[in-house]
């Protein structure tokens, strides 16, 4: 199928997994889900049960600092979401994940994915391939947050994914940038006059 | 001065409280047997550091992760010659340069001792064959890394959510001994707090002082 090809040239970049180990091990285990505009995926204070690869769509999440709603994520086609500490803690989410556009995704559940982990040594060695990986990203971005100025983030961020500018409210991409929504539509000049950067 | 030392570790001559550190940060993620710990340490060095000693300078690749079994170790980022601390790590606690340990590329934090400082290394390379031979080696090196995420995301989360008061509370409530350890600025800067408002909110600790006084007379 379609859908398992574009999942299984994904794991590849971690590890190479033929189509016969990803219909003995892996398929049996997927489920496709699907999700409206605008829907919620995860709210806040469930525990996180799934692990999901999206094939379509636009998928944020959040969590909210009184009444505002910071974005922690945002993610198109060929990305992995879900709410990571709540999924491997086994607690409660601190942030609610909700589509932004109709989404189709790809998804195992926990109890599945450990399933998968004994069943196969070499899984297993993905599984660790990928959260490395994961963490590798999220402490990229981090530090992204620390060095850099709020206009360095804006021209870096926007140049990898100038789509996204067309598919996301504004407001949304402010505060996963940390930029304030004022500053965010000033530093829009700067898309114009590309001569600046 | 600098004072590096590295050596491979002499089973006889590790003393039981380092052992008691391995062995409790290895049972949170599995059970192990002390024959286990035995078997892992095997690929661990020992490596003592004088303090103020920078044991990954920035653009350096980072070959070691480390757990500290004594002393004091800070994780910090320059930018524009201001410093930022992401890490305070004391005895038990793990600390190293993840990204550059991880994808082998130059580190962008700086790690450097406060005080004399002794740690259990593992070297990359080393790393590698450990989880390799270890029967359940994948396992407890992807738990590892599952642990570290949730504790990274909930440092992230806490200082996203918490005011700065209630981070000031919450993190000397837990290490109380660090306002003699560390640095002021440091411990602000850790916090994400700024120098002024850190010495303004230390009366909250003399008040929490002196109500354990009229409520426990016997103290």
């Amino acid at each position: 199928m379609e859908t398992d090809k574009r999942f299984i040239q994904f794991l590849n970049k971690f590890v190479s997994i033929s189509l016969e180990e990803y219909n003995q091990f892996l398929a049996p285990y997927t489920q496709l889900r699907k999700f409206g505009k605008r829907e919620t995926v995860l709210k806040e204070g469930e525990i996180e049960n799934h692990i999901n690869f999206i094939l379509s769509g636009l998928v944020r999440k959040f969590y909210k600092k009184e009444k505002e709603e910071i974005n922690t994520q945002i993610s198109f086609e060929d990305h992995i979401i879900h709410s990571q500490e709540s999924f491997h803690s086994r607690k409660p989410s601190e942030y609610t994940i909700e589509t932004i556009e109709p989404t189709v995704m790809l998804s195992m559940t926990y109890d599945d994915l450990e399933r998968v982990y004994a069943g196969s040594h070499k899984m297993e060695h993905l599984g660790r391939v990928i959260i490395t990986a994961a963490m590798v990203i999220k402490d990229n971005w981090q530090m992204q947050i620390v060095k850099h100025t709020p206009r360095e983030r804006f021209i870096k961020f926007i140049n990898k994914n100038p789509e996204l500018l067309q598919r996301v409210p504004q407001k949304y991409l402010a505060t996963f940038l940390n930029i304030k929504p004022e500053t965010f539509s000033r530093f829009k000049h700067l898309l114009r006059e590309p001569s600046r950067y | 001065m600098i004072i590096l030392k590295a050596m491979s570790i002499d089973l006889n001559n590790i003393s039981d409280s380092s052992l008691q550190y391995i062995s409790s940060y290895l049972q949170r993620f599995m059970p192990f047997t002390i024959e286990d710990v035995k078997g892992l340490i095997q690929y661990c060095e020992i490596r003592k550091f004088d303090k103020r000693i920078e044991i990954v300078k920035e653009g350096e690749i980072d070959n070691y992760l480390n757990m500290v079994l004594k002393g004091l170790v800070r994780k910090f980022v320059k930018v524009k010659g201001k410093e930022t601390i992401l890490q305070l790590a004391t005895e038990g606690h793990v600390i190293h340069s993840e990204i550059s340990y991880l994808t082998r590329t130059p580190s962008q934090v700086i790690l450097e001792t406060l005080e004399p400082t002794t740690m259990v290394s593992i070297n990359h390379k080393k790393m590698e064959e450990a989880l390799a031979s270890f029967p359940k080696g994948e396992r407890l090196g992807r738990l590892i890394m599952s642990g570290m995420f949730v504790k990274k995301d909930e440092r992230r989360y806490w200082l996203l959510s918490k005011s700065t008061r209630q981070r000031f509370i919450d993190y000397l409530d837990r290490n109380p001994h660090m306002l003699q350890r560390v640095p002021q600025k440091y411990l602000a800067s850790y916090l994400n707090i700024t120098s002024e408002t850190f010495s303004r909110f230390k009366h909250l600790i003399r008040e929490t002082t002196s109500n354990e006084i009229v409520n426990f007379p016997d103290k």
